[in-house]
Formats: C-alpha cells, structure tokens, sequence
C-alpha cells in the first residue's frame, strides 16, 4: 500500500490535489477576508487600489451602524423570520420526507425541488398581489411563509436520504408493536435521523438567513431583515463600503456560530446496530 | 395463544401471484415451521399474518377474530426479524418496553416483565446498553425478548437464525425449541433451512412457488413424502433420484441396468412406464456384491467423522450414500450398494406426485 502511495504518478496527483484545493481555498476565503478587513478600515481605504493590506483598524463602521441604523432591530426581524421559516420548513418537510421515505412516491417532493429551483422573482408579484389583499404586507407572517417555500424543499431533500437509510425493517417492528403511522415517525424515525435534523435546520437557517428578494418586497421598515437592510447602504451616488463590509460581516456571523455550536450533531452513525452488525 | 386458520388465501404483488390459493390450520400451542427454497412465498405469509402486507382474497383467522383489514398494530402478534431490527436510538430494557407502552401498561407491569424476560434469555446484564453495544446473538435474544415482554396470540420468526455463526445457531435453535415448550405460544417460523425446520417443527409447512407442497410432523415430511420436491428439499445430503423403466418385473435404469430387490416397486410402474426411484443417501446400504443393486464406482470421499459420504454416479446421476466411517472408502474403489427394504420411493416423471 505504501509502496503504491509513493509512486511517482501518485506523488505528482497528490501535488496537483494540493494546488487545486489551495486554489479553492483561496477563492472562497479571499472575498471574506476581504469583506473582513475592509469593516475595519476607513471607507476611502476600501476601495484603495492597489488593496492595503497593513492599515490603521478602526470600529467606525460598527459603530456608525448601530448609531446611524436600527441594527438590532433588523437582526431580531431576520432571527425571528429565519427560526420561524426554519421551524415551519423542518414541520411541513420532516413529515413529508417521511412519507416520501415510507411511501416511495416521490413527484410531491421532486415538486418541491422544483419550486426550490424557479427563480424567485417568479413568486414575487403573485405573493405581492396576495399578501396584498389580506393585508399581510409588512408582517412577520408573510416573510416566513414566503422563506418556507427556501427552508421545506432543503429539509425534505438533505432527510430524505436519512430516512431511506433506516432498515425498513424496524418501521414494521414499531408497527407489530402497535405504532400508529404517526407514533412511529415521532417515536422511531425522526430520533434516528437527529443528525439530519441538524444538518437541515443549518441550511435552512442559512439559506433562510441570506435571502434577499422576498424580504425586499414583503417587509417594511419595521420587519426588514438584516440582508435587505444592508441594501440601504449602496446609494444611488455613492455606496458606504465600509458599513456595508461590517454589517455583512455581523450578517456572517450567526449561521457560522451556529454551524460550530451543532458540529457534534453532524456525525451521523446512529443508525449502526439496528440490524445486523 | 390462539389457532390461525388460513382460507383460500391469495396474495399478489401487482401483476404476479405470489400465493394463489392456501389454505392452512394451524393450532393454538403448536409450533410450525414454514419451509421452502427462496421464493417460495414462506416470507410472504409470514407477513401476511402479521399484517404487513394486505391479502388479495380469502380469509385469515387469529382465535375467533377474522384479521383480513385488521393493521398490524391490532392484530396481538409479535413477530422477530431476521436482521432483528431493534431500535437503534433505545436501550434494550427500552426496546423491551416499547410495545408495553404503546399499550399504556403499568410502568410497575411493564418492569417486571422486562425483567422476567431479560432473565428468561440471560441478556439482564445489557438492560441498559444500545443495540449496537451487543454481538448478534444478544441481539437477537434482544429481538426474541422483544417478542416475549408481550405475552402475544402468535408469535412469528422470520428467519431468525440466518444471521448467526452455525455454533451459536445450533445454540440459539435449541433455545427456542425449548423457550415454544416453555411458553405455549402458537408459532409460526419460517426458514430455508430443513434442519431448523426438521429440528424444531411439531408440524412442517413445505412450500414452493406460493403452494403447499406437504403438511406434516417433521417425520412424515422425511418418511412419507408427497412429492419429488419434498423428498429433495426435506434431508441432508438430499435424496438421490434415479430415472427408471419398468417390465412389470424388474426395474431398468436408463444405462441398462437392471435392479434386483426392488421387486415390490417394479410392480408399480405400468410394462414399458418409467419412474423416478429415490432413495436417501442414509439408506443406501453397503451389501455383499451378489445382492448388490447398484456398484458404486467412488468419485470423491467426504468422511464427516460420525460417518463417511461417499459421491459416485448413478446412471449418469450425481449420487450420494452415507456409510459407516470405518469402511474407510477409497476414491477409485467400486462399492456394492442396494436401497434399504421399505426406504425407497418411487416418483411420477411428470408430475413428481409419489407412486404408492
């Protein structure tokens, strides 16, 4: 084995592999160092070319944000919109997964998929137009309703898999064992998919967290969410890259903290021992 | 604790017939084994009595109750798996519990039985270990206990033992024969595997294709069987079958040899008939060469130390016979070899129905 990792070829791809995932490493950290760095300098040195990467740190932009901005505020409007859509994504999909797990029929949730995938600018006028006639604009409601059609299809999708990994076999146990349908999915299967309860509920969250478009359009100025409020700082003349740098910064935090916070829950491997060593 | 009456019973998987058309009584206590190759449809019902799956026509009785829609959940009967399938997230004093507390029983009752169980099967020691912290044969004494806690009408094993080493099998069949002696249970298991069946079955069910093929004690299915599918699935080394023709007088294999002593079967097959003779490799008996029926040219030797198996060709066809293991055959030698008196059977060519 040894002697085979230490071929030649192989030396050369494990070079190539490590080129490639530095590059990666570099495209997808680069613009959050940027966006990091750059809260904390003065706005005429974000846009300093070429980029200065030694400066004077300053917390004028933090500062500026939550003297010149309800900053709290739209951080509570964009927590209680993303746990509510989350929570209303985890309790319209973890069941219907369920049933698409059980059931085999799996159109409804290739629907969802579907619906994940249209632009949303295609359910913006309809649900303007609704929201609209019930009065809905502006509130709370509206935007988590609208942000479950983002949270349920990615609940459904990432526990689908987790569901249809469970040996069929212990579903007909809990049914000899006089389960109900429902007991058994409270009692059997959504313990045993724990881990993809927490994978879902991150991406959710996150998913939920970052978008943009329905809250732009369904919120007002008392329920706008933090993505949609940090629009405000690209003005038609000119934009305040310094607030807007840490505001995203701010914005980034939750759903990292988040993700380190339930990382032990994302071992999987509760499932082992059901059957069969 | 309660018979199960099966009547003109039909089950399909949408365009295929898996059962189509089973009758079958069984008795309150007795112990059936339901057996049969891969395919045979033994699952099938197994799962058409727990309610698993629906039945297409007929009717199926537990005790007096006629259970066709009735949802597993309500039918009072207990089933293990054969991956056992435990819950892995539970203890096993809590997989135990389960069933108990969906019946809202009495924590105090629910304990005792536990514990009674957990006794009975010796797994006391892992009450409170997961699934997954058990070798396979604590799981499946968990899976069995399980089934015990809840003092069901029927139990039901779906091959419960394929999963075990062939020691702990032997073990673990013993165990459940005298556990069915114990708890006087109606049970019904299903296996492919004749010895469990021949083992621990007041009444063997053989199957094939969804058909009943022979209903009977362990003895009667090896003795007496119905047919040339039973007489080779039932027995191990299975039964030696042999194309025959008969004269009214003397029975002729296919390479023109002629057997003497089987007089009294010669007369079953019409002048001019043919036969399939079958004859078990343990009643295969070594005899002086005048009286010798067959001379067994001896292809390959397999001694199995409580007695040897000697291979050969008869008329062209794979032949086994079990002799005694201080003969020390050698391949190469020529055996003499003639049916016991009264063990051979004959067989209808078309059919497979036995010819008495």
């Amino acid at each position: 084995m040894s002697s085979l990792a230490t071929r030649p070829s192989d030396r050369l791809v494990t070079i190539i592999d490590v080129v490639l995932l530095v590059c990666a490493g570099i495209a997808v950290l680069a613009p959050v160092a940027w966006m990091v760095l750059s809260s904390f300098k003065q706005s005429y040195e974000v846009t300093a070319y070429p980029p200065t990467i030694f400066f004077e740190p300053t917390l004028d932009n933090y500062r500026s944000l939550s003297e010149t901005t309800p900053f709290l505020q739209f951080g509570l409007n964009s927590l209680i919109v993303t746990i509510g859509s989350t929570l209303l994504g985890l309790i319209l999909g973890a069941p219907a997964a369920f049933v698409v797990s059980w059931t085999r029929v799996t159109w409804p949730a290739i629907v969802t998929l579907l619906a994940r995938m249209a632009p949303g600018t295609l359910f913006l006028l309809p649900w303007y137009v609704m929201f609209r006639q019930v009065d809905m604009i502006g509130t709370y409601w509206a935007l988590i309703l609208t942000h479950a059609v983002i949270t349920m299809p990615i609940v459904i999708w990432v526990l689908l898999p987790f569901f249809d990994n469970i040996p069929r076999s212990v579903f007909e146990a809990a049914q000899v064992d006089g389960c109900s349908p429902l007991r058994i999915f409270w009692k059997i299967a959504l313990p045993l998919v724990a881990s993809g309860l927490a994978v879902s509920s991150i991406l959710a969250f996150v998913f939920s967290w970052n978008y943009f478009l329905f809250a732009l359009v369904l919120s007002n100025s008392d329920t706008k969410t933090l993505i949609a409020a940090s629009f405000n700082f690209i003005g038609e003349g000119s934009t305040n890259w310094g607030g807007l740098m840490a505001a995203a910064t701010l914005i980034a935090l939750p759903p990292l903290i988040l993700a380190v916070i339930v990382q032990r829950w994302l071992i999987s491997g509760l499932t082992l021992g059901a059957v069969k060593g | 604790m309660a018979p199960i009456r099966m009547q003109d019973l039909v089950k399909k998987y949408g365009d295929l017939t898996v059962i189509p058309s089973l009758d079958l009584d069984i008795a309150d206590h007795e112990f059936v084994v339901l057996v049969g190759p891969s395919g045979c449809g033994k699952s099938t019902l197994l799962r058409v009595l727990a309610g698993l799956e629906n039945i297409d026509g007929g009717d199926l009785y537990i005790g007096e109750r006629r259970v066709n829609g009735v949802p597993a959940a309500q039918r009072d009967v207990a089933m293990v798996f054969q991956d056992y399938a435990l819950y892995p997230h539970m203890t096993v004093r809590q997989n135990m519990s389960f069933a108990l507390e969906m019946r809202n029983m009495d924590k105090k009752e629910i304990a005792t039985r536990v514990e009674r169980a957990a006794k009975l099967l010796h797994i006391d020691p892992f009450l409170d270990r997961r699934p997954k912290a058990l070798s396979g044969g604590q799981r499946q004494r968990v899976a069995m206990g399980r089934a015990i806690v809840r003092d069901p009408q029927v139990f039901l094993f779906d091959e419960p033992l394929s999963n075990l080493d062939a020691k702990l099998r032997a073990q673990v069949r013993a165990e459940i024969k005298a556990l069915s002696q114990q708890l006087r249970t109606t049970m019904v298991f299903v296996t492919h595997d004749q010895i469990e069946a021949m083992t621990m079955a007041d009444r063997i069910v053989v199957m094939k294709s969804g058909i009943i093929q022979q209903v009977g004690t362990p003895e009667e299915v090896y003795e007496t069987p119905a047919n040339q599918f039973v007489a080779s699935f039932i027995g191990s080394p299975s039964m030696n079958f042999v194309p025959v023709t008969g004269n009214g007088q003397l029975l002729t294999t296919s390479d023109g040899r002629t057997l003497p002593g089987l007089r009294e079967f010669a007369q079953r097959v019409p002048a001019e008939g043919s036969a399939i003779l079958g004859v078990r490799p343990e009643h295969l008996a070594v005899v002086p060469e005048d009286e010798a029926a067959f001379l067994a040219n001896i292809d390959l030797v397999e001694p199995l130390g409580s007695d040897t198996l000697v291979h050969f060709k008869l008329a062209g066809n794979d032949a086994i016979a079990r002799v005694e293991p201080d003969r020390r055959p050698r391949p190469g030698e020529v055996m003499p070899l003639a049916p016991v008196p009264g063990k051979a059977h004959l067989f209808d060519p078309a059919s497979g129905a036995i010819i008495r």
